[in-house]
């Protein structure tokens, strides 16, 4: 088992036409995922890695069996793409694309929402489920099947802790890049929440950085409803007041979005904080008891 | 993925800015636009000398509130506002106020402004609730919190989310004006500045913005005193009149150039310059490093790095004088990494780089990155955790 994507996910890369799109199709189709259609407007009738392209994405869902979209489109039409995904009835977008305006983020999130259809993203890395589905932009050899689940604000770290597991040979569910942008399609919180009912996760690392309210409303959801160990390694300790770093999502300004509100948050739930990317998988290997 | 969207990652904004990346405006500036959707503001003009200060004084023929103007930081506030009860008064306390400089900045203008009668004070603010995903509108006759948590949950507080796509409808404000007390004519007017702040963070695409306070003056008219305004960095592709203002507001040098290179660069204290290829790993490698030792700086590149840039990347980290060391963290995921080493030890070797470079690099094609920063006389660390790649750096450092 797994969250999210698995061996039945079918995919449409939105923007495959671009220089990224092209390149990440050519990384997924070699990681074994299914991708069975590309969408650029103006673009229909062409190949790219053998893969179909349509001009919409309604129009490769008639003829191609499609039930999630890659986005690599444009930050500038990033709204109209999902909207184009959304009433073509893909329930599962994932939005790589970095720098959309925040307002347009807020109205993608808000129609995928009132239409059924799960937003992960933007500013992801993606999601993969190692050996059976991998869809984004991560380096398919650091991710090796087995039973930790991994939730990130980051693609770096993602590809970090993924890796880090692997080379000690624990193997991971799914990753899912939860994005750093300040509004995401999906929090924190909701992937807990299938993490906690997949039944082969047995242990959840979770990503934190400064910004945001998403780690005190996890460590809240983790004392009331997790059965499941949760590890947290956090970033942005040393962080400048008002600096973003890197991240839009991730600033601090006085209380707001500090480090100390999520490390007590996590403390006070006892979720273990590893304090380097090395320990992470001592927690790991402790919450799993091997 | 700069190379596909709109790339131009600057942050407007001014009372909460940001130090390294930000266009900050000046409070009259952000009263300007604030003007153009119909908010009240007081009557004011702006003055360069205090000739010119106590000749808007004059002119308006009334007490007035000299306002030094200078970019906000978190921490430190703005400049001083100081009464003036004549033309006379108001050329001196501009005089004083010329000679004063606030967080490194020389005072070079003043905001003259009509001193109005206040009877109640109204704090608004305009945030984006990043878990509802939907802007949130406070308001309160108190001081908000910073954490919009603590202020919703206050009884003083009236609040409301607004659709994101709707907006925040006139009856909606008009519900929040009566949660304060208002009632009749002074609620029908307090709804509507707070719906017209609506507008003003609409149109600018604003990740906040809001009253500081608005004021409500005793014949029961309200006036935005203070008003601020943060931009989305993300939105600015949409402004393109701000572009270069934005570059010219950021009083780091060396953050400006990396934002003209298309990364972000946060100066810091300490002596080893950090390059990482995502903003995840530069956090938790400039976190590391600092355990022992304190970066100079944090540096991310985001996605679609190329040879050029990295080299551009490596010549603004050098920059900065007295480096002992620098520590590269790189990922090969969306970034072609054999491509920016490339740039990094064609650098070394044009600027014969004597200090020591220690990469950890891991991903798509990283043998072939391995391969080139070696022969470009780099350690290369070729383990996954960041906390051992720091210890070698350590090593090679001799800490």
């Amino acid at each position: 088992m797994s969250i999210l994507i698995d061996e039945k996910t079918r995919v449409v890369v939105q923007g495959i036409t671009g220089r990224m799109g092209a390149i990440q199709t050519m990384h997924m189709l070699k990681a074994g995922t299914k991708i069975t259609a590309g969408v650029t407007p103006g673009r229909g009738g062409s190949q790219v890695e053998g893969v179909p392209v349509y001009d919409c994405v309604e129009e490769a869902r008639a003829e191609q069996e499609i039930n999630t979209s890659v986005l690599f489109v444009p930050a500038s039409v990033a709204e109209e793409s999902c909207m184009e995904a959304v009433d073509a009835g893909v329930k599962l977008l994932i939005l790589i694309t970095e720098h959309i305006p925040t307002h347009d983020t807020m109205r993608i999130r808000a129609y995928a929402r009132s239409h059924g259809a799960t937003l992960i993203g933007p500013t992801t890395p993606g999601v993969v489920t190692p050996g059976k589905c991998k869809i984004g932009i991560m380096p398919t050899h650091l991710f090796t099947p087995g039973p930790v689940g991994i939730i990130s604000r980051s693609g770096t770290m993602s590809y970090e802790m993924a890796g880090l597991l692997s080379t000690e040979g624990i193997g991971q569910t799914t990753m899912v890049g939860m994005g750093g942008d300040p509004v995401v399609g999906t929090s924190l919180v909701e992937l807990l929440e299938l993490f906690q009912k997949d039944p082969e996760t047995r242990v959840v690392v979770v990503h934190g950085e400064i910004g945001g309210t998403q780690e005190e409303k996890a460590a809240v959801f983790i004392r009331q409803k997790m059965t499941k160990p949760v590890i947290a390694y956090m970033t942005g300790k040393i962080a400048l007041e008002g600096s973003r770093m890197g991240h839009a999502g991730a600033v601090f300004v006085g209380q707001r979005g500090a480090m100390e509100n999520k490390i007590k948050a996590f403390r006070e739930t006892g979720v273990p904080i590893a304090e380097s990317p090395g320990e992470i998988a001592v927690l790991v290997r402790k919450a799993l008891k091997i | 993925m700069k190379e596909i969207g709109v790339f131009f990652s600057s942050s407007l904004l001014f009372i909460l800015p940001e130090k390294d990346k930000a266009m900050i405006f000046y409070e009259h500036e952000a009263k300007r636009l604030f003007k153009e959707k119909g908010v009240s503001i007081p009557q004011g003009e702006v003055a360069k000398t205090s000739a010119e200060a106590a000749e808007i004084a004059r002119k308006m023929g009334k007490p007035v509130v000299i306002k030094a103007q200078v970019l906000a930081f978190p921490g430190v506030g703005a400049g001083d506002a100081q009464t003036a009860g004549s033309p006379e008064e108001a050329g001196r306390v501009a005089e004083g106020l010329l000679r004063k400089s606030y967080n490194g900045q020389q005072v070079s203008e003043f905001l003259v402004e009509e001193v109005l009668p206040v009877q109640k004070e109204i704090h608004v603010a305009i945030r984006v609730d990043g878990a509802a995903g939907a802007p949130l509108v406070m308001a309160s006759l108190e001081r908000l919190s910073d954490l919009d948590e603590e202020a919703k949950a206050s009884a003083k507080v009236a609040s409301s989310h607004a659709d994101p796509f709707l907006g925040l409808k006139s009856h909606e404000a008009r519900k929040l004006a009566k949660a304060l007390g208002f009632t009749g004519d002074s609620a029908g007017k307090l709804a509507d500045q707070v719906h017209r702040l609506y507008k003003v963070y609409a149109a600018w695409s604003a990740l906040a913005a809001g009253f500081n306070p608005l004021i409500m003056t005793p014949d029961g008219n309200f006036f935005a005193s203070g008003a601020f305004l943060e931009m989305d960095d993300s939105a600015l592709f949409r402004f393109p009149q701000f572009r270069d203002l934005s570059l010219s507001r950021i009083l780091d040098p060396l953050a400006r150039e990396g934002k003209t290179i298309g990364v972000t660069y946060v100066g810091l204290e300490g002596d080893i310059g950090v390059i990482c290829t995502g903003a995840g790993i530069g956090m938790a490698t400039v976190d590391l490093i600092s355990k022992r030792s304190r970066p100079a700086n944090f540096l991310e590149t985001g996605g679609g790095i190329t040879e050029k840039q990295m080299g551009e990347v490596m010549r603004l980290v050098l920059k900065k004088a007295g480096l002992k060391g620098v520590f590269l963290n790189m990922y090969g995921g969306i970034n072609p990494i054999h491509e920016g080493a490339k740039g990094v030890v064609k650098v070394i070797r044009e600027d014969r780089v004597k200090i020591p470079v220690v990469a950890k690099a891991i991903g798509n094609f990283q043998e072939e990155t391995w391969k080139i920063l070696e022969e470009g006389g780099v350690t290369v660390i070729k383990t996954i955790p960041t906390d051992q790649a720091v210890e070698e750096l350590f090593k090679r450092l001799g800490k």
